[in-house]
């Protein structure tokens, strides 16, 4: 067995990816698999949601590089995106998606009554918050579950050992904190002189006093980035696989350096070491312009940090201990 | 005949709905429902409000429309078989789990999906159909074409929010404000009331009506932005929504005083009978809103008042440190 076939069976490592220009720019090496698509807004430059030419080519990448390659879709479709999305999901399947990523109900109803022959991963605007709710996503075919980011650790621990449902969990990058019909962000154009769709690719932040999200025109996310690096033992004693890296507003640089962290820092985890170097905190810290939070995995405000290395973090966080 | 639903935030406004001219009151059991707790009832109130609201003709339903977590799914379902055999009307939920669960152990209950439930196409409708519900509220964003495609396409329930905001995101997809402060804190009953959070535990800081500065990188773009928050009262659409034979108007504002309640409700009911009463022959008269404005003017102003104070008590209430538990 091959060392990255050993790493695969005992956890999965995936990030997101917009488009085609953003998967040929990301040194993939230490990921596992990739969610193809932007889940925000349908003019997404070049999204693979619309450019379905380009979303085969990008399937066909990720499978040639031996990645397990996932397709995501839209957090908030109206009915006009339905017609694009059932061509999506068709195009997936031909081009052997390995699994489709639903963050809404309704996509989820047309991929189980049309496409049942494709895996289906929950995504976190689906609001799984219950084991109940879990065993309803199973009955449409669900089955891998990332649950609401609001869920504490404890309550998602609570349904895995309900229903056994396995989550996939936002180890590090900007949370997903709302979604808009709207994109204010268009309302700047003429006085910025920056236009659709270059607008949402800058590094946009909202900020006041000590409070920053950041912006991607449609979607809020958090300023902070969720860092669970020093948690890793405990979410791989509490049998969770697979790990997900949120890097679809970030740079390549940031998908790939992060992604070495946290494959070595898994590793060594799952080889009962759960030390962090002190190079992996100087690597998060160099892209964290806002500083690190934990989200809501330890049932506090979303932005606050609880950890034990309070000297390795930024300095605008809050920090609290806690038994991890 | 389409139907108005009134909010309740305490008895006194129960009494004043109905005299209002609600069809039906909604009511959340304390710690249950997506507003603050001090806009909800404990069980004896919530049994008192049924009484009232049937007294004086009206359905009463309940909120249990906050995502719960997996273990309270119990205590709900021994909460709701006590407002079940007192005769309530109807729940108004939004976790897919406890609507499966309520909907196999009550078969016969109503239940509404809530504005929570973030439903913004057929397929979801569909879906939500599938687990048990019978009756969906809109979401604030759709449009008239989309409700009525909806309405031509599902044999489902539509209820309108009128009176009521627009948020920026989409309502029950923001957890903007539990980001920013989040307390986690028990009522004397044992319920987490998780406070800070709309979807599950109604209370919502508000913190996407700050004025936010933007930047790009380091450098200030922006000193003041604001995300769209629009009130939005519809008035020249609901005609059309009656045409279109939506079910159900709903009014929010539990958290509003008992006389504002009072008067939304009392303009709501007066405006449907007029129109519903207007002549509808082969060439109706336009049916004239003019004076219906002027009406709801004082009304809005009202209420925008009492709503853009209530943001201002909110916003300084999200700066508090979160008590060390």
């Amino acid at each position: 067995m091959s060392l990255e076939t050993q790493a695969m069976s005992q956890f999965e490592l995936n990030t997101t990816i917009a488009n085609l220009r953003d998967l040929r720019e990301s040194d993939l090496r230490d990921y596992d698999g990739v969610y193809l698509g932007d889940i925000y807004c349908r003019i997404y430059e070049a999204n693979f949601l619309e450019q379905l030419g380009d979303l085969k080519e990008g399937l066909r990448i990720l499978q040639d590089q031996g990645k397990r390659a996932y397709v995501t879709t839209y957090a908030a479709p109206r009915n006009d995106f339905l017609p694009k999305v059932r061509k999506m999901l068709e195009a997936s399947a031909a081009a052997g998606a390995q699994a489709v990523e639903i963050h809404n109900l309704g996509i989820l109803k047309i991929a189980h009554d049309e496409f049942p022959q494709l895996p289906v991963h929950i995504g976190g605007f689906a609001n799984l918050y219950t084991a109940a709710g879990a065993e309803v996503l199973r009955g449409l075919g669900a089955v891998r579950f990332t649950p609401n980011y609001e869920l504490s650790l404890d309550e998602i621990q609570e349904i895995t050992t309900a229903c056994g449902a396995p989550m996939e969990l936002l180890v590090h990058g900007k949370m997903p904190l709302g979604i808009s019909d709207y994109c204010f962000l268009l309302e700047y154009e003429e006085k910025w002189g920056v236009k659709c769709p270059d607008l949402c690719q800058k590094e946009l932040f909202l900020k006041q006093g000590d409070w920053a999200m950041k912006s991607v025109g449609k979607g809020i996310l958090s300023g902070k980035d969720v860092c669970m690096l020093e948690h890793l033992p405990r979410l791989l004693a509490e049998g969770h696989r697979y790990f997900r890296i949120e890097a679809v507003s970030e740079s390549p640089a940031y998908r790939s350096e992060v992604a070495a962290v946290y494959r070595a820092a898994l590793d060594r985890a799952a080889g009962g070491d759960g030390a962090v170097d002190e190079g992996w905190w100087d690597a998060l810290r160099r892209h964290a312009r806002i500083g690190l939070c934990n989200g809501f995995y330890f049932g506090k405000s979303g932005m606050d940090y609880a950890g034990i290395r309070p000297d390795s973090i930024g300095s605008l966080l809050t920090i609290s201990r806690v038994e991890s | 005949m389409i139907e108005l639903l009134a909010p309740a935030g305490n008895l006194p406004m129960v009494e004043a709905a109905v005299s209002g001219g609600a069809n039906a009151i909604y009511v959340g059991p304390r710690g249950w429902s997506r507003r603050r707790d001090q806009y909800e009832m404990s069980d004896d109130e919530v049994h008192t409000a049924i009484d009232i609201a049937h007294g004086g003709g009206a359905k009463l339903r309940v909120a249990f429309n906050t995502n719960m977590q997996s273990h309270e799914i119990a205590p709900m379902l021994q909460k709701m078989e006590r407002f079940v055999s007192r005769g309530v009307d109807g729940a108004i939920m939004t976790d897919i789990g406890a609507i499966a669960e309520v909907h196999q152990r009550f078969p016969h209950l109503t239940i509404h999906a809530s504005i929570g439930a973030n439903i913004l196409n057929n397929e979801d409708v569909r879906f939500y159909r599938s687990i048990g519900v019978s009756q969906v509220v809109a979401d604030t964003k759709l449009t008239l074409k989309e409700l009525a495609s909806r309405k031509e396409q599902i044999d489902v329930g539509i209820e309108i929010l009128i009176h009521a905001n627009k948020c920026y995101t989409y309502l029950g997809k923001c957890w903007m404000s539990p980001y920013h402060r989040l307390e986690r804190t028990t009522d004397p009953f044992g319920k987490d009331l998780f406070k800070g959070s709309p979807n599950r535990g109604g209370l919502d800081y508000r913190v996407c009506l700050e004025s936010w500065e933007l930047y790009c990188g380091e450098e200030q773009w922006e000193k003041s932005v604001a995300l769209k928050n629009d009130a939005f009262f519809l008035l020249e659409d609901i005609p059309h929504l009656i045409d279109l034979g939506v079910d159900c108007l709903k009014v929010q504002g539990r958290e509003y005083p008992v006389p504002l309640v009072e008067r939304m409700v009392k303009f709501y009911r007066d405006l449907i009978d007029a129109y519903v009463a207007s002549p509808k022959g082969a060439e109706p008269q336009p049916f004239n809103l003019s004076p219906w404005q002027s009406r709801l003017n004082a009304i809005q102003a009202q209420r925008d008042t009492a709503r853009s104070d209530g943001t201002r008590l909110l916003l300084n209430e999200a700066r508090q440190p979160v008590p060390l538990s």
